[in-house]
């Protein structure tokens, strides 16, 4: 087991963050797909309004590639399908049946696991729309399902505010846990590139259900976790860049499909946030409503709910459902109003990187908003950006060489190993939205590359 | 109270605004309403997307730290420059009348400063349809305190407009410009007036005698001094015989430029920066590292025949001229500093070095911190991209 200690990096101090305590929420009355909350998807409809699914029924398939397909969280009747702009899918609710109806397949237990081909147990996860929990990096979409990974990264948690503990979701689960790690040992070109990951404060906690898989133990701040900063700490070869990962839950999800022949639907989510009434682990399922978290209790005005983390997450609305991808709801004070004299304020309880305010001598948790703090002003090369990165892909002069369209040197310093973590933009001074220039520029060059 | 005053306060934004948004009588001038609500009220506005949650820091406060170091040199100049007029004048130096006299002499260039420069960033704001930054604030107080009292006000408002027009604006503004517009304003008034910008006479301002200084009073600076001394080891001696001695060239009671005399202020300055995370420790410590080298290597080639200036204790060079207030506020500028952390370095080292090589061997120059500094502003993209090579060929690529 190797013991990465991550320097670059930043944990804010947020205040709000959960209990261990886990409550189990009862069924929710409709369950949702959020298509456009898949990346790169390019979803088709394989539904209408009216029609009845079971769990696990296609209800979209990806027209770059119709094999891969997503299922539907629940089993009932396909209450609405709702549109953004530009006609994109934005939701399809599925009212839930009393007795709700599963598409079976085939179960696979370990030893048949072992028997089966490595193109067997690939078609089976496509088949089952399970192949969408894999990740490739550097762009993050899922991999083509007839390549072959040099890595595989399993992330046991997250350093992002907030997120569920590997601990709560991996207890009792050892057995799903590593029929999950055979299956990946399959997928690898070699068993033995398969690693698994922990923050080292958690390790002791989740050994006795990971048992001896742990292969890296890190150390450091946000977001020390992501596939990505691991693999630019070990990597070697410029191979190991088309790495794949996956997370915890998920690969649970993948266990346990092929053990049930059924699509898994529970979820184990956090609801956080100073906003928040309770702030506990929450077991539930695949697309619940953000009602059901506790964003409605607390509907009260100037709340922001935040679905699936501080940084990366989206703003939901009270209304909406949690994505395939989003494991947490964290609801946050707008903060839309003028602070008066903020320019003169010492700042004792002022959440920030810098070191020009009191709290930088305050070791508390801090009540975040979403004010900007700041107007737009051009970058003023304070170096922010360039200290928190945890991939040093200088974001201060990516992000200049973006707008100049320097693709030879973007591409130079590294804009594909950008982990998307947000910190650049989190930090700066000038408010510029440096990670969203840099995704668009990755985005873009993915396209390009067809 | 506070709300009181809260209240006062936005009521008169309240009730002017309306004159500043479009179709306003003086909605042209709207940016300089915005700085100067932002300064009591901070924006409502929010995030849409992630990251949802942002620092608190903005350039604002950024730059109002800056100002903020700023103060106490802007006082004790104030105070210098009048203690230094009434003394050549051969009158009392009591507290209250040198204040005044300091303010008259001082204010006068600070508020031509701050309006001019507003002018010039009001027009390129509305015409560029951007908002003011606040870089302004900083350009338009580090430019007044690099002058001699005797700048005629005119000069003042010529140097400032250079500055900020072409030393920032014609590049694009802030953040942009490649130059430190205070400095560029204050090279250009260097080379266009040296009758009214160099010499001895310059750093005091004398009433009542018909603008000459009297007799008693020897206006030659330490760095004219430094450089007419005659024979090896004897810079130090003929410093001090000119009341020049180490500890006064370091508190800064003497006639100098008006904010750059004292060095312990600098220094003050430069701690307060570096511990609020404004100024880059790596290039002031750069600095002082390059001149202290640099002077240490002209005493190791000094001979009984060479200039004596060579020989003098390079700590000298710290505390004489503008050495120390450039280190601390010009040099420390991150927009016209290289951006990696080796470059800054580089950076610092070669400024102090460069800043002793022009005192020294220049006689035309007696002061080498501002050209040295503006030379590597110039060389600043240079360092970063020999840095930035040198740190791609240890990463493994990812295209």
């Amino acid at each position: 087991m190797k013991h990465l200690r991550i320097k670059k990096g930043h944990s804010p101090k947020i205040d709000g963050s959960p209990s261990m305590a886990v409550d189990t929420l009862p069924r929710p009355e409709r369950v949702a797909l959020l298509p456009r909350r898949i990346p790169h998807v390019i979803p088709r409809l394989l539904v209408d309004t009216g029609e009845r699914v079971a769990i696990g029924s296609p209800l979209i398939e990806d027209k770059r590639n119709p094999a891969i397909r997503f299922m539907s969280p629940g089993g009932g009747l396909i209450e609405r399908i709702a549109y953004g702009p530009r006609r994109v899918i934005t939701r399809i609710v599925v009212r839930l049946d009393d007795e709700e109806d599963r598409v079976l397949r085939d179960p696979v237990g370990a030893r048949d696991l072992e028997k089966m081909t490595r193109a067997d147990l690939v078609q089976r996860l496509v088949e089952g729309g399970l192949w969408s929990f894999l990740k490739a990096l550097p762009f993050r979409d899922y991999p083509a399902p007839d390549s072959v990974p040099p890595a595989i990264f399993v992330t046991l948690g997250s350093l992002e505010p907030f997120q569920p503990a590997p601990e709560v979701y991996l207890e009792d689960q050892g057995p799903l846990f590593s029929l999950g790690l055979m299956i990946l040992k399959k997928l690898a070109a070699d068993p033995s590139t398969v690693y698994v990951s922990t923050a080292a404060r958690s390790a002791a906690a989740i050994k006795p259900v990971v048992d001896g898989a742990l292969t890296h133990l890190y150390d450091g701040p946000y977001p020390a976790q992501d596939p990505g900063v691991l693999l630019y700490c070990i990597r070697t070869t410029a191979e190991q860049n088309r790495s794949w990962f996956i997370d915890g839950q998920d690969l649970l999800m993948l266990a346990e499909y092929l053990l049930s022949g059924i699509y898994p639907t529970r979820r184990v989510m956090v609801a956080a946030g100073s906003r928040a009434v309770v702030r506990r682990h929450l077991r539930t399922r695949l697309g619940v409503p953000l009602a059901s978290l506790g964003a409605e209790q607390k509907a009260r005005k100037d709340t922001r709910c935040v679905v699936g983390g501080v940084f990366s997450g989206y703003t939901g609305s009270a209304d909406s459902y949690v994505g395939l991808y989003q494991t947490s709801l964290t609801l946050l004070p707008e903060g839309n109003h003028r602070e008066f004299m903020a320019l003169f304020n010492p700042g004792l309880r002022k959440l920030t990187y810098s070191r020009a305010f009191l709290s930088a001598l305050n070791s508390a948790d801090m009540e975040a908003d979403c004010n900007l703090h700041g107007g737009l002003r051009a970058c003023i090369a304070c170096g922010h950006c360039n200290e928190v990165c945890p991939v040093d892909i200088l974001p201060q002069l990516t992000y200049k060489a973006v707008l100049a369209g320097e693709v030879e040197e973007y591409l130079a310093i590294g804009l594909l190993d950008c982990v998307e973590c947000g910190l650049c933009t989190y930090v700066c001074p000038s408010k510029i939205d440096l990670a969203a220039t840099l995704r668009d520029a990755r985005a873009a060059y993915y396209r390009e590359q067809g | 109270m506070q709300r009181v005053f809260e209240k006062i306060v936005k009521g008169v934004f309240d009730t002017q605004r309306r004159h500043f948004e479009a179709g306003g009588r003086l909605q042209r001038l709207y940016p300089f309403f915005e700085a100067m609500e932002t300064v009591f009220f901070a924006l409502p506005d929010t995030t849409r997307s992630g990251p949802h949650v942002r620092d608190s820091l903005d350039t604002k406060r950024f730059m109002a730290i800056v100002v903020f170091t700023l103060v106490p040199l802007l006082f004790f100049g104030l105070y210098n420059a009048g203690y230094q007029s009434r003394l050549a004048s051969g009158m009392s130096t009591d507290l209250l009348p040198v204040i005044w006299q300091g303010a008259w002499i001082v204010l006068p260039l600070v508020i031509i400063s701050y309006a001019v420069g507003f002018f010039w960033e009001i027009l390129f704001a509305v015409k560029r349809g951007h908002l003011i930054s606040e870089g302004l604030f900083v350009t338009a107080m580090l430019f007044p305190l690099t002058l001699p009292p005797t700048t005629p006000w005119w000069q003042a408002a010529l140097g400032i407009s250079f500055g900020i027009v072409i030393g920032k604006e014609i590049f694009g503004g802030t953040g942009r410009n490649f130059l430190n517009p205070a400095l560029t304003g204050r090279a250009f008034l260097f080379f266009a007036y040296p009758a009214q910008m160099s010499g001895d006479a310059v750093w005091t301002v004398v009433r009542g005698a018909g603008g000459r200084a009297v007799d008693a009073f020897s206006g030659a600076t330490p760095l004219a001094v430094a450089q007419l001394a005659d024979g090896v080891h004897s810079v130090e001696a003929a410093l001090s015989k000119a009341g020049y001695s180490f500890s006064r060239l370091f508190l800064g009671l003497y006639p100098d430029s008006i904010g750059a005399s004292s060095a312990l202020l600098c220094l003050l300055g430069a701690i307060v920066l570096v511990l609020l995370g404004v100024a880059s420790y790596r290039i002031i410590l750069g600095d002082i590292l390059g001149m202290l080298a640099m002077g240490y290597l002209l005493n190791i080639i000094a001979t009984e025949t060479s200039m004596p200036y060579l020989s003098l204790n390079p700590f000298y060079h710290l505390v004489m001229g503008g050495s120390a207030f450039g280190f601390a506020f010009m040099t420390t500028d991150p927009v016209s500093a290289p951006d990696l952390n080796a470059a800054k370095w580089a950076y610092g080292f070669l400024i102090g070095a460069l800043t002793v090589l022009i005192r020294v061997f220049n006689p035309a120059f007696p002061e080498g911190v501002m050209l040295a500094i503006l030379f590597m502003n110039v060389f600043a993209p240079l360092l970063d991209e020999i840095v930035l090579r040198g740190r791609l060929k240890k990463r493994v690529p990812n295209v």
